[in-house]
């Protein structure tokens, strides 16, 4: 446990270091946001025509209602929260990396529901947007960080169980 | 009776998705009076750290006004004397006390034998986390809108410093810390146990 808590702290502030950098917020961090409002708007597009997207904003034609996708918002921090507790907890590498692979998807698809979710609902009322946006959605996206980790524990644990089953047979 | 290890974590998913709702409805009507102590106590803090650039955090209508001693000039912080105005900025303590329900919410959907004592602690325990994420808040407000005028101050961290505290204790520590807590508070629930594969918990499996 004590092992876990500091490997989770040392990957968390490197991680979070590193993200922080020019040019990794230049080169990796942007692009891939404006990828996620590219995302959001053509899977808005075919139930709704009156959205567009550039560069990070998602708007509304009629209204002019629009939202801005920015740091915080694209789910690279539970990322790097979930990275930080794989590489944390003992197991062979090729698991490690399918946990952060499968992870990073199933936080990214809860992000883009969060977005299209929000983008509505501050069309719709903003005060709500507000309440949802700074504290309700931030919760959600951790407790699905947390979910994946719990999932990939028990992946784990059954594996293990597994392989020590087929020893004690053989 | 312990549940099959499947239904513990789908009883805990269900009851998470259950009580999110009630327990931040709960926090919003508590809001203000919850962050009322951190407030006062960044305002002494701030006051006694950076006593020539901070003239207080004052709570204001759920939400704190952290007042400085400059004013602004053609659109640039200045010192108060050659302006008319005070600079002063919102800040919002919702974005780190909001750690409290999301806390709640994961203790009450645990399966557990007590759940009062271990909660009321788990407060004590997030409460000066709040107290540290307002200041790292005011910290970076100063920053970002006085710029070399705040850093130039006698004992002002540096900018990369601010950041990284800013980031870390604003957008990471009020939903990770409650996770953390949540972990260690309920490492001996079946839940927990089965997907640590720990087996039942020594009085479990006596009882067994």
């Amino acid at each position: 446990m004590k092992r876990f808590v500091i490997t989770f702290s040392v990957v968390l502030v490197a991680l979070f270091s590193l993200e922080m950098l020019n040019p990794v917020q230049e080169h990796l961090v942007v692009p891939f946001t404006t990828l996620l409002a590219k995302i959001s708007a053509t899977l808005i597009a075919p139930f709704d025509d009156g959205v567009i997207a550039y560069g990070k904003v998602l708007q509304f034609k009629d209204t002019g209602f629009a939202v801005s996708i920015e740091a915080g918002c694209n789910g690279v921090e539970a990322t790097i929260v979930l990275i930080a507790a794989v590489v944390a907890y003992p197991a062979s590498w090729k698991a490690r990396s399918i946990a952060i692979v499968s992870g990073f998807f199933a936080i990214q698809a809860l992000n883009i529901v969060r977005i299209i979710s929000l983008f509505y609902l501050g069309d719709w009322d903003i005060d709500i947007f507000s309440w949802v946006h700074l504290y309700l959605w931030p919760s959600l996206i951790m407790l699905d960080v947390l979910v994946v980790f719990i999932v990939y524990l028990r992946y784990l644990s059954r594996d293990q169980l597994g392989a020590a089953n087929a020893a004690a047979a053989g | 009776m312990p549940l099959p290890p499947d239904n513990n974590l789908r009883q805990f998913l269900l009851f998470a998705f259950a009580l999110i709702i009630p327990c931040f409805a709960l926090w919003t009507v508590a809001m203000g009076f919850i962050a009322m102590p951190a407030v006062g106590l960044a305002d002494m803090i701030l006051e006694f750290w950076f006593p020539a650039a901070v003239d207080g955090l004052q709570f204001q209508g759920g939400k704190a006004v952290l007042m400085t001693q400059f004013g602004e000039l053609n659109g640039a912080p200045v010192p108060q004397e050659q302006s008319e105005y005070q600079l002063a900025f919102l800040i919002n303590p919702g974005i780190l006390s909001y750690s409290l329900p999301f806390y709640a919410t994961l203790h009450f959907a645990t399966a557990k034998d007590s759940y009062l004592n271990s909660f009321v602690t788990g407060l004590f325990v997030l409460y000066p986390l709040v107290l540290v994420g307002l200041l790292s808040l005011c910290l970076k407000e100063l920053m970002v809108n006085l710029g070399t005028l705040f850093l130039e101050q006698p004992g002002a961290p540096n900018a990369t410093f601010i950041a990284l505290f800013y980031q870390l204790n604003v957008l990471i520590v009020p939903t990770v810390a409650p996770i953390v807590l949540w972990v260690w508070q309920s490492r001996d629930t079946p839940l927990l146990r089965d997907v640590l594969n720990l087996g039942a918990a020594p009085e479990e499996a006596e009882s067994l």
